[in-house]
């Protein structure tokens, strides 16, 4: 089996059970091996995370109003609900958004270490676009629930605050160094690993923000 | 003179300020209350703890067949439940009005458990400290520091800013944190596996034979400081960072014959010190990699 058939079998069949051909392969080739354990401590990763829980009425009270006064929306009464707005409603839930940047992470993965790199710069999609847009939402949420929630231990707020803050940063320092060398693998493993504790830490924030309502 | 008279007139000055000097400052609910609870068992109790309010929790051990909960908690803005199931014991305490402040939140606990136990504690920013207990054990804590002396067994801690110093501890030990430190001293541990993003990692101690020791730490200094007698393999990686080779007459070159491609990107270092039986795997992204031996 080649490395190219293995990854259409990951593809069409999941990581488990792998055949004996496939299993053969992965005790041959490094690279094979390397990419199936990222791919496999992703997965058991994401099926770590809480399962999903609808946050308060009064979060989406208050982010209506946040909204409201901005003139960013406005109230439509009576009005049946397109199946786009149920399922943006449904994408709004933490939980989900939990496990949708698991779910970006694992194809970011799939992307960063499918194609063979070369080791000149090159115009290509970023693979982890999805996943800071979906992080960059959670952490606009985020903010609106800060808006909600009054109570709380202001040392550990700050702190978890102050986490997000020095994640930020480790990121824009680990993305700056990707656009400059693509085909560092070392830094986008800690970029890779980053972005899971930034999930982690969001979900963790949201979480006490809800428990606090 | 009767109490009229003393009601009266020019007396009841001093009486009216003595009272409202003697008057407490907080209301009565927020003053600290204490509780005692008992729990026979008879095998390995698994004990769980969530501390949902601030608060420190510690664990040591006895030989006796019971766990013994103490603890005190600032008011009655927070409630502390326990509950036994056979071996399983569950304290969990949690705000019931949420106009708590801060320090009308906190609630301490001191336990008393067997010497095997099962743990599972969580708290908010208290200090986190188990001194010789037996048995796997998941420890939470967002900003408190968690403390382990003595301790066996397969040991989870997760911080987001809290440190860990664990001291003479053996088993199997996983942290990960964003900017807590890590201290491992005198382990007698086999599977090691230290994560943070900007906290520094210290371990000084033994490597174990066969064992499996992953260090890595995107800003900070990973140093580690090996005894001559010690046998493993060296694996250390940084991006952009440095590393910073004291025991270079003791690293030999990779006796396994394994090939080790260092990647052009990446400073490495490989190397042997003794047989290797053990397997060492330093990691950084823009920090210090420190290897040296101990005096």
């Amino acid at each position: 089996m080649l490395c190219g058939e293995l990854e259409v079998v990951f593809e069409q069949e999941g990581l488990t059970p792998l055949s004996p051909e496939a299993r053969q392969h992965l005790s041959e080739c490094n690279a094979c091996k390397h990419y199936f354990d990222d791919v496999t401590g992703i997965v058991a990763l994401a099926s770590g995370f809480p399962a999903e829980v609808e946050p308060p009425e009064r979060v989406w009270i208050s982010i209506r109003e946040e909204l409201q006064r901005e003139n960013l929306f406005r109230p439509k009464h009576r009005e049946a609900k397109s199946w786009w707005q149920s399922f943006e409603e449904l994408f709004w839930t933490r939980g989900l958004a939990t496990a949708a940047v698991a779910g970006m992470l694992v194809i970011a993965a799939f992307s960063a270490f499918q194609e063979p790199r070369t080791p000149v710069l090159e115009a290509r999609d970023d693979p982890f676009s999805s996943t800071v847009k979906v992080l960059n939402q959670q952490e606009h949420d985020l903010d609106n629930m800060r808006l909600a929630s009054t109570t709380g231990d202001p040392a550990v707020d700050t702190s978890l605050r102050q986490n997000l803050q020095q994640v930020d940063e480790f990121i824009a320092d680990c993305e700056h160094r990707v656009k400059e060398v693509p085909s560092d693998d070392l830094t986008r493993e800690y970029l890779t690993n980053a972005y899971q504790q930034k999930a982690e830490l969001l979900s963790a924030m949201m979480d006490r923000g809800g428990s606090l309502n | 003179m009767n109490l009229s008279t003393v009601l009266t007139g020019r007396n009841i000055l001093p009486v009216l300020a003595a009272g409202f000097f003697l008057m407490p400052c907080t209301p009565a609910d927020a003053a600290p209350q204490r509780l005692e609870k008992h729990f026979a068992v008879k095998g390995r109790p698994v004990v769980v703890i969530r501390n949902i309010g601030n608060g420190r929790i510690e664990v040591k051990s006895w030989k006796n067949s019971e766990v013994v909960v103490t603890g005190t908690k600032a008011s009655d803005k927070i409630a502390v439940d326990t509950e036994q199931a056979g071996d399983r014991i569950d304290v969990t305490s949690s705000v019931v009005d949420s106009s708590a402040n801060p320090a009308e939140m906190q609630a301490n606990f001191q336990l008393i458990v067997p010497e095997e136990t099962e743990l599972q504690l969580k708290t908010q920013t208290g200090l986190i400290y188990v001194e010789q207990v037996t048995g796997d054990m998941t420890l939470d804590s967002v900003a408190g520091d968690v403390h382990l002396n003595e301790v066996s067994g397969y040991i989870i801690v997760t911080t987001t800013g809290g440190s860990l110093v664990c001291s003479q501890c053996a088993g199997r030990l996983e942290f990960s944190s964003i900017s807590g430190n890590a201290q491992v001293l005198q382990p007698a541990l086999n599977n090691v596996k230290l994560r943070t993003m900007t906290g520094n990692i210290l371990f000084d101690g033994d490597f174990v034979r066969t064992g499996l020791y992953s260090m890595r730490s995107g800003k900070g200094l990973v140093e580690v400081r090996f005894s001559g007698s010690d046998s493993f393999d060296l694996n250390a990686q940084t991006a952009t960072g440095t590393v910073d080779n004291q025991a270079a007459e003791y690293l030999k070159p990779d006796s396994h014959g394994a090939r080790h491609l260092a990647s052009k990107f990446s400073k490495s270092l490989f190397g042997t010190v003794g047989a290797g039986f053990a397997k060492v795997e330093l990691s950084s992204y823009s920090g210090t990699i420190r290897i040296l031996k101990r005096d």
